[in-house]
């Protein structure tokens, strides 16, 4: 589905470059769970943001079902965001005027659907996420587990195929977490979707089927689940990020 | 939800949120449809004909304005788009167009344009009577409360209110076509900069643009066109020069100096501060510089009005005076007209004789007034004359003791002239001084009743003196109309054509006349002085209050963490104050020292004796601070009560 060949990403200006990604490259199936770990500044969340289209690349090449989407117009990027993008931040991003249930359906009703069925999608989608009790409160009324299942909502509403999410759990109490990574998970395995996830958590990591480890913007090591239970998993993320070395207490 | 819902929505937001400049855009709407509809007034503009240029002097300065209350919507626009750039990048990433989001941004502003005007309208009907009252009552016409709705004017607050919008937005257009989605998503994790880096460049900077300063206030206080825009370009280097070293001077003076850092709340204080002047020093200096030009208009104002009001006090004491050109007695042709046209209740026919010497004048030269010359000898009037002078000005009468004269002044000499002792000696007899009186006599040009002073004999003691002029003095039933005045006008002219090689020509005034005249510059000067200087103090308190006021959230946290680490309330109150006081007296500053200077100086120009009591160069000054923080302090009472209240824990 979803194919990175040797992306690189530099910031900064002539005399001082910083090389964020250096010649990453990997594959996405349809209906994986894929969890990026690293070290801050790593270059994870650069990399999601050059997935997202949230930011660009400075060499290489991104490819959705074949298509690069370096070489989308305006509109065409509009389009791939709306109708196959969802995005999760770890600080929610929600609008503040806006109540949960028309958070959820903001997009639907900006791009001109109807509204009957705005309606009856965003209960459906809130129903399987568990926030249709508060659908009719505003932001900071509801807590923070409550937000970010708004903003996993949100993401998934219009039906987009991949799920890019950015430290999802960053801003949550553990059973909070909990709680959205296993949402997260039935999503993956119930409906498809195929989900992307930056995290510095090996907790949240193991939910994943495989983890992609990332040091000093170059793909480090990687993981696979396969048939192993979740806690062993967990342990052996763990295993992992203790070779790393010194950067094994940045990434627990 | 669409987009014009979701649009709305945000708009009332913005209209809460950013409270402070809602308000300020409603009061632009409201200034501009009061003074439109002076425009528009049929009334008022056939109060006089002098003031039928009054259209065009407002047309112009709503020019001014327009571009003033422009740049504040552009930049408040463009700070609240910053602001809200998360917001907007979400946006995006859901899958709006850069298009929709221009539409989204644009209709959003709009409802608050839209609404302000609307609000702004009926504010400014109310405004629009307050202004007649003024205009009607200047005129000396009375004045009648009527509600009335202009359309023309409505029109062109329309026009203007379209062509501020349209600029602001087209800049902000411009960004948001622009902007990619990681940009408007992490725009807060943008880094505070220090302007100016190496601490040589910064001292070298502080230093020239002192100096400039000085140099700048000199040259506008010297006057001159050249000299005037020099100077005012000297101003604005100073005011950009200085911001820009002083905010990032600050952190190097108390880096140097860790003992004044570290002493009471000085490091709290210093770095809230700093940190946000380094990144304002070019708002701050624009922001001094709207101050600078908001003083100079309102003291611009005051002494035009001072100098209007002044000169026609000293030629408006008579219902009608004809001072004539020469030594020749006043012209039958107005006798004529007069007999004919205007009903006379008392008149006076007179003259102006020269003494045997000039002892008085050389004693005022001599007291260092500015004072000019106009004849060789001193004026002197009969006492019969002036005591009916004095009948037909209204004054009370005064006592002529045999022996004694008396000296009638300009206000302005009297404390010189009661000082002065000597007698006179005419004919041969010899008079010693019996008073000093300085109401107003018409004393203010040379075909007047003296050079700014006369002396009053015995009619006996003028008896075969000189004549300097004839003159004429009357009291009438009606005040001399308009017309009437035109007219004898207009014999003036015809009998100083006469002689073709030298024309020379009397000296006319009438009361209303010389009232219709200060009414007129008043209207047409000071009118759109204040109105400037009322958008432009507007526009610049806005701002400042818009910066401070978005700081709140994170002023909260600060303040919450110090309340942790044991800052106890009252510490926190009085760290507040001392940074909010900084930073709004900080941009005042400048403008103080330039404009004071200034306005003492344009004050002094006028000719002497008329910038006196409410007038004087000092009330002046006074008066045109008074007016710039009051309103200076409406926007920082509003801000500090608001942070107060939002920032403080309970």
């Amino acid at each position: 589905m979803l194919q990175v060949q040797n992306i690189e990403k530099y910031y900064g200006s002539k005399n001082n470059v910083t090389k964020a990604l250096d010649r990453v490259s990997f594959d996405v199936e349809a209906g994986e769970f894929l969890a990026i770990m690293g070290a801050s500044g790593s270059g994870k969340t650069t990399l999601l943001n050059c997935i997202s289209t949230i930011d660009t690349i400075s060499a290489g090449e991104i490819l959705l079902d074949g298509v690069s989407i370096a070489g989308l117009s305006e509109g065409e990027l509009a389009k791939f965001r709306r109708e196959r993008l969802g995005f999760v931040f770890q600080d929610f991003n929600l609008l503040d005027t806006l109540t949960i249930e028309e958070n959820i359906g903001l997009a639907l009703s900006l791009n001109h659907q109807d509204p009957g069925t705005v309606q009856n999608r965003v209960r459906e989608v809130a129903g399987k996420l568990g926030i249709t009790d508060v659908l009719t409160k505003f932001p900071y009324q509801v807590s923070g587990g409550q937000k970010q299942r708004t903003a996993v909502a949100r993401a998934m509403v219009a039906g987009q195929s991949l799920l890019l999410a950015d430290e999802p759990t960053g801003a949550l109490d553990s059973k909070a977490s909990k709680n959205l990574l296993e949402i997260m998970t039935a999503m993956n395995r119930g409906l498809g979707a195929t989900i992307l996830m930056v995290t510095h958590d090996a907790y949240s990591a193991s939910y994943a089927k495989r983890v992609l480890f990332l040091k000093d913007g170059r793909v480090f090591n990687e993981l696979l689940r396969g048939e192993r239970g979740r806690p062993v998993f967990y342990h052996e993320i763990l295993d992992v990020l203790a070779a790393l070395g010194g950067d094994v207490s940045d990434v627990i | 939800m669409t987009l014009s819902e979701l649009s709305l929505r945000n708009a009332k937001r913005q209209a809460r949120d950013y409270l402070v400049y809602f308000v300020t855009v409603v009061m632009a709407a409201a200034l501009l449809y009061s003074f439109n509809g002076l425009v528009f007034s049929q009334e008022i503009i056939t109060l006089s004909k002098g003031i039928s240029v009054l259209p065009l002097m407002i047309v112009l300065a709503s020019v001014v304005v327009v571009c003033v209350f422009g740049w504040l919507v552009a930049y408040a626009t463009r700070f609240m788009l910053l602001r809200r750039g998360r917001e907007l990048g979400l946006y995006l990433l859901i899958g709006l167009e850069n298009r929709q989001l221009t539409r989204l941004f644009f209709l959003e502003n709009l409802a608050v344009g839209g609404c302000a005007l609307v609000l702004g309208t009926a504010l400014g009907g109310l405004l629009y009577q307050a202004f007649r009252a003024i205009v009607l009552a200047l005129f000396g016409q009375p004045y009648a409360f009527s509600f009335g709705f202009s359309l023309p004017a409505l029109g062109l607050t329309v026009l203007y209110f379209a062509l501020i919008y349209l600029f602001a937005l087209r800049r902000s257009r411009k960004y948001i076509r622009r902007a990619n989605i990681h940009d408007l998503i992490y725009v807060d994790r943008a880094n505070e900069g220090m302007v100016i880096q190496t601490g040589t460049v910064r001292r070298w900077m502080f230093s020239f643009s002192i100096v400039l300063g000085v140099a700048g206030t000199c040259l506008l206080m010297a006057g001159g066109a050249i000299l005037g825009v020099i100077g005012a370009g000297c101003v604005i280097a100073f005011l950009f020069g200085f911001f820009l070293s002083f905010a990032s001077g600050v952190p190097a003076f108390f880096d140097r100096r860790p003992a004044r850092k570290y002493r009471g709340q000085s490091l709290l204080v210093f770095r809230t501060l700093t940190a946000k002047l380094a990144t304002m020093g070019v708002l701050m200096a624009t922001i001094s510089m709207i101050f600078t030009a908001t003083l100079i208009s309102e003291g611009s104002g005051l002494v035009f009005r001072g100098l209007f009001a002044g000169r026609a006090a000293e030629s408006a004491c008579f219902d009608l005076y004809i001072g004539a050109a020469g030594d020749g007695p006043v012209s039958r042709d107005y006798f004529d007209f007069i007999q004919d046209n205007i009903s006379v209740e008392r008149e006076l026919h007179y003259c102006v004789y020269q003494a045997e010497d000039s002892r008085v004048m050389d004693y005022v030269e001599s007291m260092g007034e500015d004072y000019h010359r106009y004849f060789d000898r001193d004026p002197v009037l009969r006492y019969s004359d002036y005591a009916a002078l004095r009948a037909i000005a209204g004054y009370p009468p005064v006592e002529l003791k045999p022996g004694e004269y008396l000296i009638h002044c300009r206000a302005y000499l009297e404390k010189h002239l009661t000082g002065y002792t000597q007698p006179i000696s005419l004919g041969g007899a010899s008079l010693i001084p019996g008073g000093v009186h300085a109401e107003h006599l018409m004393q203010n040009y040379d075909t007047g009743n003296g050079a700014r002073y006369i002396l009053v004999v015995p009619d006996e003691a003028a008896e075969g003196l000189p004549v300097f002029h004839h003159a004429y003095a009357a009291k009438t039933a009606q005040p001399v109309a308009e017309s009437q005045f035109d007219l004898l006008c207009d014999i003036n002219y015809r009998l100083g054509e006469q002689n073709l090689l030298e024309p020379s020509y009397d000296e006319i005034h009438t009361r209303a006349s010389e009232k219709a005249e200060e009414a007129a510059q008043t209207v047409l000067v000071v009118f759109p002085l204040f109105y400037l200087a009322l958008a432009l103090t507007m526009t610049a308190a806005t701002i400042l209050t818009i910066q401070q006021l978005s700081e709140t959230e994170r002023y909260r946290q600060q303040f919450q963490l110090l309340q942790k680490l044991g800052m106890d309330r009252r510490e926190m109150a009085k760290a507040l104050g001392r940074q909010f006081t900084i930073y709004y007296v900080l941009p005042a500053v400048p403008p103080v020292l330039i404009g004071i200077p200034f306005i003492l100086h344009l004050s002094r120009a006028p000719e002497p004796g008329v910038m006196a009591g409410m007038n004087s160069p000092g009330a002046i000054a006074a008066i045109s601070l008074g007016i710039f923080f009051l309103i200076y302090a409406i926007y920082i009472l509003l801000a500090y009560t608001s942070l107060r209240r939002n920032v403080l824990p309970q």
